[in-house]
């Protein structure tokens, strides 16, 4: 089953076209990794797809569902659904730093079940972020505040966070990018021991070796299209375009 | 000695006067200030046009002057006064202060890092829970040496308000000129003002203390 159709989507910033049509689909429990250099549009289709950046043109649709469609010129369309249907790590974590592990991870929870008749229950909500704490192996950290953490805890607490949304798609933005080189091993192990059949993923990644094990597929995205596309064995031992050949070989140096 | 008591007492009472201006005026400015913020930044043109343009009328004359305008203005257009002294004291100090807190708060607010309101967007929040449950207390940390600043200079302002005929702390002492040939009265009344001061400067450093468990 599909859980993420990507139709044709453009994104401009003023005059420059920085996604020229992207087309991509993604099973339920995929992970899919993205690689390409900076300025190539990987970071923005990501925003795009967390609804950060409005793309000028292109459907989203997840499980079936058009969550967002736009045309050129018109007011894009976006369901109630669209934005909890993603979640997303930043490279900068963006943790919010007045509160500690555990609140961070329940307040929006909190604000959504207040929103709702019948919300998760308090005790619900604090049994979920303990639990997400004990898998990104936390647990002894609830109290601290982020500023008291180092950037791959951070960075943990930042995917816990996200997960308790529950997004259908999870997406990383560079998770590691931020991190010192010794700090980089934990934030990719916890990513790793995400993945299940569950669980879809989108990776915006520089670490190579990485995307090659955890990913099913790889896409290589440059000047806004996707330029070449296969599981991590195709697009990393047989290149095939030109460019990715220049891209990888470049990345060895 | 028993002079000395009565003139502390006497001016404690115009110290009284003094006090009301100082807190009437931050309840309302205090808020006030967030909503002109909030106009100045607005993504309507016209509206932060105008709510900069005011900022700037109110930021750009003296507090004396607007007082004079509030309180007597009405009597020279309409020949008829439409406000008590109080009333004018009241409604000229919170506009005026509520400018000045304005931009204090729009530069906290634009200081704060975009990825925290992303944070909350993609986390499912809404705009407005997002600027008070995560923006606003980080602004509150990161403005509170401005804030302690323009607090500290109101205390002092609230003096201009016996243009008006709002008799506040320094009106009493100069009585004692008048009436009894007094002079040091006057000069006793920097007393009042250093302790409030002093109240002031401690309330800040212990909420700066109290904001010291994060960094934002």
């Amino acid at each position: 089953m599909k859980i993420l159709e990507i139709k044709n989507l453009r994104k401009r910033f003023g005059d420059i076209e920085v996604l020229k049509g992207i087309d991509l689909s993604l099973k339920k429990g995929e992970v899919l990794s993205i690689i390409g250099s900076s300025g190539g549009g990987k970071t923005t289709l990501l925003r795009c797809l967390n609804f950060l950046e409005k793309a000028n043109s292109g459907e989203i649709i997840v499980a079936g569902e058009t969550v967002y469609s736009a045309n050129e010129g018109e007011k894009p369309v976006m369901s109630p659904e669209a934005q909890l249907s993603f979640g997303l790590v930043f490279q900068q974590f963006n943790l919010f730093p007045q509160y500690n592990v555990i609140e961070n991870l329940m307040l929006a929870p909190k604000l959504r079940a207040k929103r709702q008749k019948n919300g998760e229950s308090l005790d619900d909500i604090r049994a979920r972020a303990e639990k997400l704490l004990a898998t990104v192996g936390l647990t002894e950290k609830a109290t601290a505040y982020p500023c008291q953490l180092s950037g791959g805890q951070q960075q943990r607490v930042a995917i816990a966070r996200a997960l308790m949304l529950s997004p259908d798609i999870l997406c990383f933005d560079e998770p590691t990018s931020s991190l010192d080189p010794e700090l980089t091993g934990e934030v990719l192990r916890v990513i790793r021991s995400l993945k299940d059949s569950e669980r879809t993923m989108i990776i915006v990644t520089h670490e190579m070796e990485f995307a090659r094990n955890v990913s099913d597929r790889v896409i290589f995205i440059s000047d806004g299209i996707i330029e070449e596309e296969g599981t991590p064995e195709e697009v990393f031992s047989s290149p095939r375009s030109e460019k990715l050949r220049a891209f990888l070989s470049a990345g060895e140096k | 000695m028993e002079q000395f008591i009565n003139i502390t007492l006497d001016l404690l009472v115009g110290f009284g006067e003094t006090l009301k201006i100082f807190f009437v005026t931050l309840a309302f400015s205090l808020p006030l200030g967030l909503i002109i913020a909030f106009g100045s930044m607005s993504k309507f043109k016209p509206l932060a046009a105008i709510t900069r343009a005011f900022v700037w009328v109110i930021r750009g004359t003296p507090l004396m002057l607007q007082l004079i305008a509030v309180y007597y203005g009405p009597g020279l257009i309409f020949g008829q006064m439409l406000l008590k002294a109080t009333t004018a004291v009241y409604i000229t100090f919170s506009i005026n202060y509520a400018c000045y807190f304005s931009e204090i708060y729009r530069g906290g607010i634009e200081s704060i890092a975009k990825g925290q309101y992303e944070a909350g967007q993609v986390l499912g929040m809404t705009k407005s829970e997002t600027f008070f449950k995560v923006i606003l207390l980080q602004v509150v940390k990161r403005i509170l040496a401005p804030m302690s600043n323009e607090v500290i200079t109101l205390v002092k302002d609230t003096s201009l308000a016996r243009v008006v005929t709002y008799y506040e702390l320094i009106y009493f002492a100069q009585r004692y000129i008048k009436n009894a040939g007094l002079l040091w009265p006057l000069f006793y009344t920097a007393i009042y003002y250093l302790v409030f001061t002093a109240l002031l400067t401690f309330f800040f450093g212990w909420l700066e203390k109290k904001l010291d468990y994060f960094k934002a």
